[in-house]
C-alpha cells in the first residue's frame, strides 16, 4: 500500500537564482541554472517570485548553449514587480514558465542571411541570445536608449557591428534616438530586420523600414510592454 | 536491515538519474528508511521531518519515509511526508516521484522542453460531459494561451496551451454525430494552436479538421464542424484548404482581428500584422467564397486615438465581416494592459461601439440582401420571442427566421427559401 498526499506537488518550474548582475543602478540579469531548460534563441518566459501572486515576460538573455539561462530586467520606477526581482539574492528561489513565442533565428536563415537587430532599452535580450547562439551570424544592432551606461554587455559586439544610439546624453555612436539615426542607414535589399523594444519605437521603426521600400515579411517584431 | 534497505533505496535513485549529496541543504530528495525498534530512532524521525518540513517554505524538496514504521507512526508521517510507501513497492517508487510532477535528472539531460503535466485539464477532458442540447455540443479540443495579449489575463487564469489528445476528440466527435448532433463546435482559448504544444506528437489542427471531414465523408449524417477561438499568427492557408473540400467543416469562420490599425495591434501584443490578416481573409474569399467571416473587436484600447479608430472601421469595410463581437475595452487584473493608464473615455468607447455596430449592420444587411430568392439549409434551433416563430441558423450561422412555430423541426437541419433580408438576420419559408 502506498499513501501518498494528493495535493502535494513538486513544481519543476522553481529554479534557484545563482547570480545577480548590476549593469547599471536600474538594470540587472538574473542568472539561474539551464540545466533542465530548453529554448530557442529569441524566446521569453514568464517569471515569478515563488510565494508572489504576479508574474512577468522577460526575453531569454543567454543563448541556447550558454551555461546559465539568463534575464535582462530594469526596475520600474514606482513598480510592483521589478523593485521586488532587484531584491532577490543568490539562492533566491523564482519561478519559471515557457520558453513562449515564435521570434527568433531559423538555423538555415543565420547560416545565410544579413540581419539587422534593432532595439530600446532591454529590448536588446533576445538579439544577444540571439548572437550567443549563432557566433558566425552577419548582423547588425542598433541599440537606441537615454545613456550610454544602458549599453548593455556592449563589448561583447564587435565595433563595427553595434551602433549605440543615446538620446540624453552625447556618449554613443550617434547621438539621438535610434529612429533618426535608422532613417540615415541604408541597408542591403535582403536585409532581415528584427526589432524589440518599446511599442512606439517598433511603430515608428516599422515605418521607417516601409518607406526605404523594405517589405512586411522581411521586419520581425517583438513587443515589450 | 535498514542498510540493506537503503541500499536498494539507492539503486532505484540512481537508475532515475538521481546523484547522491551528503549534504542534506543540497537535496531535492531527501528520505529515511525507519526502524521502530527502539522509540529514540522514531523520535529522530519526527525531529528530522520537522527541519525539513520548514526548509520547504524556502526551497523545492520532496521528502519519503519508508522501512519499519508502526501504524500509530504511519498516521502521523501520511501527514508530515510527502511519500510514505512500504518496501515491498520499492519499484513503484519512480512513478510516486512522476505522479508529483518531478522530472527526473536523467530525463532533464535531454533537449526537450519540459512543461509541467497539467493532469487537471485531462482529468477534466476525461468527464463525460452531461449535453445540454440534443443536437448541439461543443467539445474542448485544447486549453490555455501562450499569446499573452496585453488586454488579457487568460495566460494567468488558464495556464499553459496543453492540447487534448486527438483520438479522443475523434471519438467525441464520431458519439455525438452517431447521436444525430448536427452542429459540433471545437473549443479553444487558442483552438488552432492545436497540437503546437506536442513538438510533433500529435496532429496538427489542419490535419485533425481533415481527420474529422474524412469521418463526416463516410458517415451518412449531415452535421457541421466549427471552431473557436483561433488567433490569426497560427492560422495558415492550409486551415483554409482543408475546409474547402469537406462539406462537414462548416464554411463559416471567426478570426479576432480586435484591432485595424497597426501601432494598437502592437501595444496589444497581437503578434500579427494587418498584412497577415489581409492575406487569411484572402484565401478564405479564394477557396471558400461562399464563407461568412466572423471576428472580435475591441473599442477603446489605451493607444486608439480616433485616427487608429477609423483604421478599425476601415478594416471593417475592408473585410465586411457578416458579423462582430464588438466589446469596449476594461482593463483586466492581471493582463499586462491593466498597468497601463485607460486613457479612453467611457463615452468615446460607447460612441466607438455604437458607430462600428452601424458598420457592423451595413456590411451584414449588404451580404444578406444576396442571399434572397435562394435555398439555404437551416439548423433550426430556436424560437423568436417577438412572433413566437421558430429560428435557425444557416450554416455559416446567419439567423434565419421562418414563416411558423414547428416545434416538430426543432434540431433538424432543412430547406428554407429566404424571402426577406434584415441587418442581421433572414426570414424564410420552409421548402
Amino acid at each position: 500500500m502506498s499513501l501518498m498526499k494528493p495535493d502535494m506537488q513538486m513544481d519543476v518550474s522553481f529554479y534557484k537564482v545563482e547570480e545577480i548582475r548590476h549593469l547599471t543602478d536600474e538594470t540587472f540579469s538574473l542568472k539561474l541554472p539551464r540545466a533542465r531548460f530548453a529554448f530557442k534563441a529569441g524566446q521569453h518566459i514568464s517569471l515569478g517570485i515563488v510565494g508572489g501572486n504576479q508574474s512577468r515576460e522577460y526575453s531569454i538573455y543567454s543563448g541556447e548553449n550558454d551555461e546559465n539561462l539568463e534575464l535582462l530586467i530594469k526596475e520600474v520606477d514606482n513598480g510592483y514587480f521589478t523593485p521586488r526581482l532587484r531584491k532577490l539574492k543568490a539562492g533566491s528561489m523564482v519561478e519559471v514558465h515557457g520558453p513562449f513565442g515564435k521570434f527568433g533565428m531559423e538555423p538555415e536563415l543565420a547560416a545565410n542571411g544579413k540581419f539587422v537587430f534593432i532595439a530600446s532599452g532591454t529590448g536588446i535580450a533576445p538579439f544577444r541570445s540571439i548572437v550567443h547562439t549563432y557566433p558566425g551570424i552577419d548582423y547588425r544592432i542598433i541599440h537606441g536608449v537615454r545613456y550610454s551606461k544602458e549599453a548593455y554587455d556592449r563589448e561583447e559586439y564587435a565595433n563595427d557591428r553595434y551602433t549605440l544610439c543615446t538620446s540624453r546624453d552625447k556618449g554613443g555612436d550617434y547621438n539621438g534616438r535610434l529612429t533618426g539615426y535608422l532613417k540615415t542607414c541604408k541597408f542591403d535589399p535582403e536585409t532581415h530586420f528584427d526589432l524589440c523594444g518599446n511599442s512606439n519605437m517598433i511603430f515608428d521603426a516599422l515605418e521607417i523600414l516601409k518607406d526605404k521600400g523594405f517589405e512586411r515579411d522581411q521586419i520581425h517584431c517583438e513587443v515589450y510592454f | 536491515m535498514n542498510i540493506a534497505d537503503s541500499e536498494r533505496v539507492s539503486s532505484v535513485l540512481e537508475g532515475m538519474g538521481y546523484e547522491r549529496t551528503d549534504n542534506e541543504e543540497d537535496a531535492t530528495l531527501l528520505g529515511i528508511l525507519a526502524c521502530s525498534v527502539r522509540q529514540k530512532p522514531i523520535d529522530k524521525v519526527y525531529n528530522k521531518i520537522a527541519q525539513w518540513n520548514r526548509w520547504k517554505n524556502k526551497r523545492n524538496l520532496i521528502t519519503f519515509v519508508s522501512g519499519c514504521l508502526l501504524p500509530a507512526d504511519k498516521e502521523k508521517f501520511l501527514k508530515t511526508f510527502d511519500l510514505i510507501f512500504p518496501m515491498s513497492e520499492l519499484g513503484q517508487f519512480p512513478d510516486m516521484i512522476r505522479e508529483y510532477g518531478v522530472v527526473t535528472p536523467a530525463a532533464l539531460k535531454t533537449r526537450q522542453p519540459i512543461m509541467p503535466k497539467n493532469e487537471h485539464i485531462a482529468a477534466m477532458w476525461h468527464i463525460k460531459p452531461k449535453y445540454q442540447s440534443t443536437y448541439e455540443a461543443f467539445v474542448p479540443i485544447q486549453n490555455g494561451c501562450d499569446k499573452f495579449c496585453t488586454f488579457c489575463a487568460v495566460p494567468y487564469t488558464r495556464g499553459r496551451e496543453v492540447s487534448r489528445p486527438s483520438s479522443e476528440i475523434l471519438d467525441e466527435i464520431r458519439h455525438l454525430v452517431n447521436q444525430g448532433y448536427k452542429s459540433i463546435t471545437l473549443l479553444g482559448q487558442n483552438v488552432n494552436s492545436y497540437g503546437l504544444d506536442k513538438n510533433g506528437e500529435e496532429i496538427t489542427f489542419s490535419q485533425l479538421l481533415r481527420e474529422i471531414g474524412e469521418y463526416g465523408k463516410s458517415s451518412e449524417h449531415e452535421f457541421w464542424v466549427y471552431f473557436t477561438s483561433p488567433h490569426p499568427q497560427d492560422m495558415n492557408r492550409e486551415v483554409i484548404e482543408v475546409i474547402a473540400v469537406y462539406d462537414c467543416l462548416a464554411k463559416q469562420i471567426h478570426l479576432p482581428m480586435q484591432s485595424g490599425d497597426e501601432r494598437v495591434l502592437i501595444k496589444m501584443n497581437r503578434r500579427h500584422s494587418m498584412d497577415k490578416y489581409r492575406r487569411i481573409v484572402a484565401d478564405i474569399r479564394e477557396l471558400i467564397p461562399q464563407a461568412t467571416l466572423f471576428t472580435d473587436i475591441i473599442v477603446g484600447f489605451t493607444g486608439e486615438g480616433e485616427p487608429e479608430f477609423m483604421n478599425t472601421v476601415s478594416a471593417y469595410e475592408e473585410f465586411k465581416f457578416n458579423m462582430a463581437y464588438i466589446a469596449m475595452y476594461s482593463p483586466r487584473p492581471g493582463a499586462a494592459s491593466f498597468r497601463w493608464e485607460d486613457e479612453v473615455t467611457s463615452d468615446d468607447k460607447k460612441e466607438r461601439l455604437r458607430r462600428l455596430s452601424d458598420v457592423l449592420k451595413i456590411c451584414s444587411h449588404e451580404y444578406n440582401e444576396t442571399l434572397l430568392g435562394k435555398t439555404l439549409r437551416v439548423l433550426i434551433n430556436g424560437t423568436d420571442r417577438k412572433t413566437g416563430f421558430s429560428t435557425g441558423l444557416t450554416e455559416g450561422k446567419i439567423i434565419v427566421r421562418i414563416d411558423r412555430h414547428d416545434e416538430s423541426l426543432m434540431g433538424k437541419i432543412v430547406d428554407v427559401k429566404i424571402t426577406s433580408a434584415a441587418n442581421l438576420s433572414l426570414s424564410g419559408e420552409v421548402v
